[in-house]
């Protein structure tokens, strides 16, 4: 504890969001995550890239302890939202994902109608006190999802009921609604099509003015286009991190270059 | 690969024409015929039997929602019914269905005589082969409920004896009564001499739907309306122990207990559980509730437990498919927005599994509602004279038989009215079952086109 208040002090406390230090991932016997350590900016979008299976899914998990659901996964080393670490024994996952939001790879929203996906999150975590505050809130939601001029007519029709686009980014304003920190984003686009793909990037790029954004993609384009800062895992290990025009422009690992360049992956 | 062998002529096929079929594909082709023939065989088959099936059940159970009745006029003799003639219940109690009989009997003949029936039979005892032996029974509690009957002429409708009805029926015929020691040709004459006075008469039978049970000698008086009463007693028990336990259990088992040996353990005797025989659930339920708990023996709640421990395997089971079927990215979604794992399972899994639920459930009551085998290890099958209970606890605490098994005792009774009663049961049991299969059916269509 006294090492890690030490490297917290010394790192620019506004500017980091979260940190990870010396992270290891088990699946079963399976090494998935090796020695992580990344410092990701506050108010900024960090991407993840890397081949499949590199690990860079499963360590955006451990972002909001969704892994915690997989019997067989096991997470050593700490991970640091404000200087606190995520995985201590007081710190409650269901608290913390209320903070730490994810979009996930598969639009999924629920089967009820898009009023009702919105105020899911808000009304579990009684963020609204009567209807009109609840209104509000799924209002503002949709707004900052980019989704409400669409959807505005129809709050009561079933959310599942849109296109593919359009349920990311409710999927995006549903997570937004309960007021998180972090937002995780687990391949949003790759079940969309490019103008599906294009507006739900300019509405990451919004994002970033109010959150913290660590999106994971395939797509090395995307990466360049949306994101400040850009990490490279390859078999489970960071391989290079730093800014996206140096990562995409001047790689200093010879794997990362390989990679942008086309060579593995 | 094929780099090699370009043709050269373009207007020359390498291999063969297409429109000619090859040796091989002429065999694909006949093996493919042959195997459609099986299927449409088997199916046909199987819709032969279903329809040999149905015109059996029908044609030999439907004779039992009819009934013949004699509707004579009795004079209720003063003399015979109150001799001090000051109408006092308690003396009225005392003349019993033998002080009745006489009386029944001799309004019969009188109307035999008005008919003008030429019959060798003429003393009014002789008329007692004609009518049920529930008939004495049925003046008198009218006398009682109504003393000032007393002295004048009552019209009763009588139930005709169970050979009577079965003349009627075809059951009983003319070259058989040589064998026959309840009923002769004479009798026959005069049944068919009333049936042109209009006094006997073949009606529809409510009796049977929602009466009692009777016993061996009045196939004519028997329903199977107690007995009804009986599984649908079962029923509640079942459905209010079995359901909840059920889905608690499934949910527990696929959402929150740990997967190591002993989880996997119960899994495997669940599935087995499944398959074991339901007399082996008769013999447990013998012996812990009723020789071990002392809970009443031939109680539809012994049977409803014991039906309940039958048909938790069952709901198990399909809970936990229906559990499994929902897409784990519902579960993401929901813990993604700070649900607690309850809460995901309460308020997203378990509704989008609702009608899988609900369907398992019905399927499961509809397997225990047909089910006989271990009623009989704890007394509800046998002639058990009861009446329709008078409340909840009389319904789960009185003897009680219940539908399969009234059916399953009528089938062993000698009288060969009571085998139409059981066809006739039968119609009734699997009227409930069709139902509760439809409804399954229209409650999982329901649930699953809303979204």
């Amino acid at each position: 504890m006294y090492d890690q208040a030490e490297l917290g002090a010394a790192v620019d406390q506004n500017a980091t969001k979260i940190s990870a230090r010396n992270v290891q991932v088990y699946y079963g016997d399976t090494h998935a995550i090796k020695d992580v350590n990344v410092e990701i900016d506050a108010k900024a979008v960090t991407a993840f890239i890397g081949p499949s299976g590199c690990g860079k899914s499963t360590f955006l998990r451990c972002i909001n302890r969704m892994n915690d659901t997989i019997d067989v996964c096991r997470v050593k080393g700490d991970i640091l939202i404000d200087g606190e670490d995520i995985y201590d024994k007081r710190v409650d996952p269901v608290q913390l994902r209320a903070k730490v939001g994810m979009v996930f790879q598969k639009p999924n929203p629920f089967p009820k109608s898009i009023y009702d996906n919105i105020a899911y999150g808000p009304r579990i975590h009684g963020l609204a006190k009567n209807k009109a505050d609840l209104d509000e809130i799924v209002e503002k939601s949709l707004r900052r999802g980019a989704i409400w001029d669409e959807v505005k007519d129809r709050l009561h029709a079933p959310g599942t009921g849109l296109s593919g686009g359009q349920q990311q980014r409710l999927c995006i304003a549903r997570a937004v609604a309960t007021e998180p920190e972090v937002l995780l984003m687990d391949e949003p686009c790759s079940a969309l099509d490019p103008i599906a793909t294009a507006q739900v990037e300019e509405l990451i790029d919004e994002l970033r003015h109010q959150y913290s954004v660590v999106i994971v993609t395939h797509s090395m384009q995307q990466a360049a286009r949306v994101s400040q800062k850009t990490a490279f895992f390859h078999l489970g290990n960071l391989v290079e991190f730093g800014d996206t025009s140096q990562i995409f422009t001047n790689p200093k690992d010879e794997r990362t270059e390989s990679y942008i360049t086309g060579r593995i992956g | 690969m094929t780099d090699a062998s370009l043709p050269t002529d373009g207007a020359k096929p390498q291999s063969g024409s297409l429109t000619t079929l090859d040796a091989r594909t002429k065999k694909r082709n006949a093996a493919e015929k042959r195997f459609r023939a099986y299927g449409v065989a088997a199916i046909a088959t199987g819709i032969t039997f279903l329809f040999v099936l149905l015109f059996a059940i029908l044609t030999s159970g439907l004779g039992a929602f009819q009934q013949t009745f004699l509707t004579v006029p009795v004079y209720l003799d003063e003399a015979k019914l109150d001799k001090k003639g000051n109408r006092n219940i308690d003396d009225i109690k005392k003349v019993s269905t033998f002080g009745y009989n006489p009386l029944i009997q001799k309004a019969v003949l009188a109307e035999v005589q008005k008919a003008g029936i030429e019959t060798p039979l003429t003393k009014s005892k002789e008329m007692k082969a004609l009518i049920s032996a529930s008939a004495a029974g049925q003046v008198r509690a009218a006398v009682i409920e109504n003393p000032a009957l007393i002295g004048q002429t009552v019209e009763f409708k009588f139930l005709a004896s169970s050979r009577v009805d079965g003349y009627l029926k075809d059951r009983v015929k003319r070259e058989h009564l040589a064998r026959d020691k309840n009923i002769d040709a004479e009798h026959l004459d005069i049944v068919d001499g009333l049936l042109e006075a209009g006094v006997v008469a073949k009606t529809f039978n409510p009796a049977f739907i929602f009466g009692a049970d009777a016993s061996e000698s009045r196939a004519e008086q028997a329903g199977i309306g107690v007995s009804m009463l009986g599984s649908l007693f079962m029923m509640f028990v079942v459905l209010f122990l079995a359901l909840p336990l059920g889905v608690a259990a499934s949910i527990y088992l696929e959402e929150f207990a740990p997967k190591n040996r002993l989880t996997d353990l119960i899994e495997v005797n669940i599935s087995n559980l499944a398959a074991v025989p339901s007399i082996v659930f008769g013999i447990l339920g013998l012996a812990v509730f009723i020789q071990f708990m002392h809970l009443p023996q031939s109680a539809p709640l012994v049977g409803g437990l014991v039906l309940t421990l039958m048909t938790l395997p069952t709901i198990i089971i399909s809970t936990r498919a229906s559990l499994k079927s929902v897409p784990p990215s519902i579960r993401d979604a929901a813990l993604g927005v700070g649900a607690s794992k309850m809460q995901s399972v309460f308020h997203h899994v378990l509704p989008l599994a609702a009608p899988g639920i609900l369907t398992g459930t019905i399927i499961g009551l509809a397997q225990a509602l047909g089910e006989t085998a271990p009623l009989l290890l704890i007394g509800m099958v046998g002639y058990i004279a009861s009446n329709a209970p008078d409340g909840i606890a009389s319904g789960l605490l009185d003897p009680n038989s219940a539908m399969p098994a009234q059916i399953y005792e009528w089938a062993k009774r000698a009288d060969p009215a009571y085998y139409e009663r059981a066809w006739g049961g039968i119609i009734i049991l699997l009227i409930f079952l069709i139902s509760m299969n439809t409804l399954a059916v229209i409650l999982r269509r329901r649930f699953e086109r809303r979204w």
